[in-house]
């Protein structure tokens, strides 16, 4: 089964975390960007064809995926290809996933093996086997095949595609940018179509202005009988990194034995960036308790509680609690972190103290000296 | 095929058994042994080689190569993939006229590849083996080497002279010209030892790869008949002296101090470097470590994919190992995926890859700073059972 991949990689929802990054290249679990994810899980069902989506601040992407080498891919036509607005036909920047697609209609429409197109956003975490989702979405007949998750939609949290099941399983009710209640599942903005179809639709669409995936292709095309869905329920770990309370939670998470082993272990290996840091290396005088460690740290104070990413130094006397500790950091002598994310290489001066709440987590940005 | 000319390549010696590390090296050739905590013995060579803007490097294998090939694959981990640069796995082949078959020497098994090394028309081939741990600028040797005219240049460390016996001794002038080569001497007069690093003049060494093949009584060995004959022949041998830190791991004693040597504050081998420094490795895509709250870190190495319950002091403990509640590992080299399970005990061991140590084992001893200390050796896959003991000394 030929079938080439699609990653969105997203607009900025994460505040200072995203002012120079997409959600992407979000930096998540202590080796991982965002996008490794929607990658791996692509590669590993055996898709070498893929495109990456991206309408801005796509520079930090680019370092980290680079030719695609870690994924088994290869940089070039039929291969991974980077869909900047640069290089896509016509608007500089787009409005919509569809509109988006218009403008890649070159690379959508390259050869003639490929029969069907998984789309991916940037903004969920998860091990899925999409060669799973893709039976499913022949078995179903049906035009596009969504992804959803039951128990996100709370009543609170505002579902970019909400989608309640009747007791056949079929779609009952659609929502877009939905505050859904628990009866609804969240779509994992992962949707399987036949390729030959979504051309025909994303011509079709454009030319009558309509450019919103959610909303006007699915929801719209539902409620006027033109667009039928299945749904694919995934019961693995999803993680939805939409708010920076949400990336905060899930990052924390991943303390938790069940979480790091569906998502890293149990299921296929998740790729990433290869750095060739050398393994951590723990003090006389540290203490480390519950913690999630990167490679190439340098740890001689105190860590609980707390996820540390690549090349992490805590000096002595030093104390982090609860805290998301990106790349590079070099904590000094005595400093004390409670609830704080530190973008990379951020510097914390000796004595200093940041201390953040749960719920608001501190963000220091990337490269910054406290 | 178009072949770009290189100034150097180099030639890696990875064919030995390297018997002396017994248990661990009977299904993997040294090269191929972990190292480190994510490293394998042969990354330290050829990781010096991409530093030092070698970017052809032939790797002469004989002895289970299985696993080596895996590792080095198409040398994409060290940048030597690329179209002008390789990583070429060099077995020991049979030929039109039999008079190939298995490496003799170390000097036969660089003649049975002559093919492969003009190819590239080299002015300077260096020659490496794949048993030592240390960072060097080979780069800065074959510039002495082409400085000082000479036909051969043999990087050389200060050692005790008390321990110079032990070692290929090279006697030299004052200009370090080389006089006189020495195999483990009874009464050394220099303590100049040789690393077993050789940097030729290409069109030297050939002729006298040649000479030494159509002579019967030689045993092909670059110590023994290739560095005499050059210094009878009237060349020119430098010795270079080199002062970091090498270690020759290729006993079980050498290689758990080698591993020992990268802990503490100020470690006697700083394997951290900078971009031009480091050391690359096949990477397995595992996970960040994990430290639960149960447990004590202190002085180790802890590398990626590892999920630590128990205590581990002053231990290198690597990929993908799981240390259960508990548990104490202790002056320890803990190769990748080892269980050590709740309760278990390891004191001054190895513990090969996979090996697993189950419930309330102990395995090794403690001795004192100043007693002899006798490793254990677990090997590749194997258990110690619950409750038992691995002695201090003992191999499974």
């Amino acid at each position: 089964m030929n079938v080439m991949g699609i990653i969105f990689t997203n607009d900025a929802t994460l505040g200072e975390l995203t002012n120079k990054r997409t959600m992407a290249s979000i930096p998540f679990g202590g080796r991982y960007r965002q996008v490794d994810f929607a990658l791996s899980n692509l590669t590993i069902a055996g898709i070498k064809h893929i495109g990456i989506i991206s309408r801005h601040n796509y520079q930090s992407l680019m370092n980290h995926i680079g030719d695609g080498e870690e994924w088994g891919l290869e940089l070039g036509e039929g291969g991974l290809e980077y869909l900047t607005p640069y290089s896509m036909s016509t608007s500089a920047t787009y409005r919509g996933k569809l509109e988006s697609l218009y403008s890649a209609m070159d690379f959508l429409s390259y050869g003639d093996k490929d029969e069907y197109v998984i789309m991916i956003d940037s903004s969920v975490s998860c091990n899925i086997d999409l060669n799973e989702v893709l039976s499913s979405h022949i078995a179903s007949g049906k035009d596009v095949t969504v992804v959803a998750k039951a128990g996100i939609a709370n009543g609170v949290k505002p579902i970019d595609l909400a989608v309640k099941l009747n007791k056949n399983g079929e779609v009952a009710d659609l929502a877009v940018d939905y505050a859904a209640s628990e009866e609804y599942l969240a779509s994992m903005d992962t949707y399987v179509v036949s390729k030959k179809w979504l051309i025909k639709r994303v011509n079709e669409y454009i030319a009558h202005n309509l450019y919103h995936m959610d909303r006007d292709l699915i929801l719209g095309g539902w409620q006027r009988g033109d667009v039928s869905v299945n749904v694919f329920q995934f019961g693995g770990v999803a993680l939805y990194n939409e708010s920076v309370a949400e990336y905060f939670a899930n990052s924390m998470s991943l303390l938790d034995k069940d979480i790091r082993m569906d998502l890293f272990v149990n299921n296929h290996p998740i790729y990433t960036k290869v750095r060739d840091r050398v393994p951590s290396y723990y003090g006389e005088s540290c203490r480390i308790e519950n913690c999630v460690v990167a490679d190439g740290c340098i740890l001689n104070g105190n860590a609980k509680h707390s996820i540390l990413f690549r090349q992490v130094t805590i000096a002595e006397g030093a104390h982090v609690e609860d805290c998301v500790i990106m790349n590079e950091a070099v904590i000094g002598e005595g400093a004390e972190l409670k609830n704080v994310i530190l973008d990379k290489n951020v510097t914390i001066r000796p004595g200093s103290r940041v201390i953040g709440t749960k719920e608001s987590p501190v963000i220091i940005k990337r490269g910054e000296i406290v | 095929m178009y072949f770009q000319k290189k100034r150097c390549i180099a030639m890696l010696l990875a064919g030995g058994q390297g018997s002396r590390l017994k248990v661990l090296t009977e299904k993997t050739a040294k090269p191929a042994v972990p190292f480190g905590g994510k490293y394998r013995i042969i990354d330290f060579p050829l990781s010096n080689c991409v530093n030092s803007g070698i970017d052809t490097v032939g790797i002469l294998t004989q002895y289970q190569p299985l696993e080596l090939n895996e590792y080095i694959g198409n040398g994409q981990p060290w940048g030597l993939n690329k179209t002008h640069s390789c990583a070429q796995v060099l077995p020991p082949y049979e030929r039109h006229d039999k008079k190939s078959g298995w490496y003799k020497g170390t000097a036969n098994a660089i003649y049975q590849n002559i093919d492969f090394i003009d190819r590239f028309d080299p002015d300077y081939v260096i020659v490496l083996s794949g048993d030592h741990i240390y960072k060097m600028d080979y780069a800065a040797m074959v510039a002495y080497h082409e400085a000082n005219g000479a036909s051969c240049t043999i990087a050389v460390r200060d050692v005790p002279l008390e321990e110079a016996s032990r070692f290929g001794i090279l006697n030299t002038n004052p200009d370090n010209t080389i006089y006189e080569f020495e195999e483990k001497p009874k009464q050394p007069k220099s303590t100049n030892a040789s690393m077993g690093i050789y940097v030729f003049t290409w069109s030297v060494l050939r002729e006298a790869l040649i000479a030494d093949e159509d002579n019967p009584d030689s045993s092909n060995d670059f110590g023994k008949n290739i560095i005499p004959s050059l210094l009878n022949a009237g060349h020119k041998l430098m010795a270079y002296n080199f002062k970091g830190y090498w270690k020759d791991v290729g006993t079980i004693d050498s290689l758990w101090e080698a591993n020992m040597d990268l802990l503490g504050k100020d470690p006697a081998f700083d394997i951290h470097g900078d971009e031009h420094t480091k050391i690359f490795a096949r990477n397995n895509a595992l996970p960040s470590s994990y430290i639960d709250e149960t447990a004590k870190t202190v002085n180790c190495f802890i590398a990626e994919g590892s999920v630590v319950y128990g205590t581990v002091r002053h231990s290198v403990i690597s990929t993908g190992c799981n240390i259960g509640k508990n548990a104490v590992v202790e002056d320890s080299v803990v190769m990748p995926g080892v269980v050590i399970e709740s309760g278990a005990i390891v004191r001054h061991a190895i513990l090969g890859e996979n090996s697993r140590v189950c419930r309330n084992a102990v395995v090794g001893g403690a001795f004192g700073p100043k007693e002899k200390k006798k490793i254990s050796v677990t090997s590749k896959g194997a258990v110690v059972a619950e409750n038992t003991a691995l002695l201090p000394g003992e191999m499974l």
